[in-house]
């Protein structure tokens, strides 16, 4: 398999990482895209000991963060909610979180906390995998995760079924 | 009697919630969390949560990727056309339009992409450092041997500061700098500062050579500040400042002469 081809095979992946940090289906694309173009710019720097997607993650990430700086400094911050099509989402099955209220919660984290959630839970990385993706310490990924999940707990009210309690 | 288990920490909790563990640890964690309810109760909110996650963003399907995210598609399209001269012409060339009145002429000539990123580091590193008195560099002059010996150290490339007394500049000092912010295989870089008499400052911004990148040389102006970038196989090196044209092309041959360029024509930086 080729550069090319094993970038490939990590689009879709990057995609639904990028929907999920963008909440908005054409800015991830133009997230994706630009990532993309970057590494086949930059292809003569990568070192093939390691794998490309987790190359292709850390590039994501690091335009990401940099287009939310951008953001900030240019004050135009556009609310998740006014971007976002709310999923039509049938009512939770008994047992299950309703989605709507977790997907206002997620908006709610911190974003360092919120890319790491996603990272780990959507792609399934490992620890050490998300943290080099990501460029922090393995105890950060932890402690984000952590506080991650307290914070999506307190959020969408606990959530907590009675009927956990008389599982064996 | 069996083994007693290794104790559970946070951490585990988080592996078994994300399916990281193995399999017989898995088993332990389910025995523990059998005796501690209420962490019980919290792990199932957060096997919950990864369960709505995954709903709401859920795995996008490979053969609707659009148009535009071909990487195949996105290789051809067109950038800057790497000439592969060799190193004599190459060199007679940018030295034959820095010496000539046709000067900048070169400009957008032969321009490697990878390029444009360290010009823009070595602008910025500029504006930054030479407005600053006291802290314009990390090593002074006055301690040139160590400067040589640490900026050659980290940046892994014999860095010997050019002589530019000849067109009036003295060495200020040096600095060590990040390099390219969002590629973590790039190495530092070294800044070095020269000052002449009416307090001009110029930079020169070094970095270990890229890798497949071969011969190249831009001008550019940014931010009212001029760039002359060059690169060969051992180093890359962008000459900043804000002289006046003539000055500035003659301040950026002398730096390219001697760090760079050997009447031999091999391309290594002057050791």
């Amino acid at each position: 398999m080729d550069f090319l081809d094993e970038i490939e095979a990590s689009v879709p992946a990057l995609r639904r990482y990028a929907r999920a940090l963008t909440r908005n289906a054409d800015r991830a694309d133009d997230l994706v895209q630009d990532c993309l173009e970057r590494a086949i710019r930059k292809r003569g720097l990568f070192r093939p000991t390691g794998p490309v997607q987790g190359w292709l993650f850390r590039i994501l990430v690091n335009l990401w963060r940099n287009s939310l700086r951008s953001e900030r400094r240019r004050g135009e911050h556009v609310g998740y909610d006014t971007l976002l099509v709310e999923p039509s989402i049938p009512a939770p099955q008994h047992g299950r979180l309703a989605l709507g209220e977790m997907n206002r919660a997620l908006d709610r984290l911190p974003a360092d906390q919120r890319e790491t959630l996603l990272l780990v839970v959507l792609e399934g990385v490992s620890y050490e995998e998300a943290a080099t993706i990501l460029g922090i310490p393995i105890g950060t990924v932890m402690s984000r995760l952590s506080r991650a999940r307290a914070a999506l707990r307190a959020l969408t009210g606990a959530g907590d079924e009675p009927k956990l309690r008389s599982v064996k | 009697m069996t083994p007693r288990p290794a104790p559970v920490s946070e951490n585990d909790l988080h592996a078994y919630v994300d399916g990281l563990l193995p399999e017989g640890r898995a088993a332990e964690i389910e025995g523990w969390l059998a005796l501690h309810p209420d962490r019980a109760a919290e792990v199932v909110n957060w096997q919950r949560q990864n369960e709505a996650l995954a709903a709401l963003f859920p795995p996008v399907a490979p053969e609707l990727i659009p148009e535009r995210l071909k990487p195949r598609r996105l290789a051809l399209r067109p950038r800057g056309v790497t000439v592969n001269w060799p190193q004599l012409a190459t060199a007679a060339v940018v030295l034959l339009a820095i010496g000539t009145g046709s000067g900048w002429a070169l400009r957008e000539f032969d321009r490697p992409p990878e390029s444009d990123s360290l010009i823009a580091l070595a602008v910025t590193a500029h504006a930054l450092y030479v407005k600053e008195n006291r802290h314009a560099v990390e090593v002074a002059a006055s301690d040139r041997d160590h400067l040589v010996s640490w900026l050659s150290n980290r940046v892994e490339r014999p860095i010997t500061p050019p002589d530019l007394a000849t067109e009036g500049f003295n060495l200020v000092g040096g600095r060590l700098l990040p390099g390219d912010y969002d590629d973590s295989d790039s190495g530092p870089t070294a800044q070095l500062m020269y000052e002449n008499a009416a307090n001009d400052r110029v930079t020169v911004y070094i970095t270990a050579a890229l890798p497949n990148e071969g011969n190249a040389y831009q001008f550019s102006t940014r931010e009212s500040l001029d760039a002359f970038y060059w690169s060969n196989d051992r180093i890359t090196c962008t000459v900043v400042g804000s002289l006046p044209d003539a000055e500035m092309k003659a301040v950026a041959k002398k730096i390219y002469t001697q760090l760079t360029w050997r009447p031999d024509g091999s391309a290594s930086a002057k050791s």
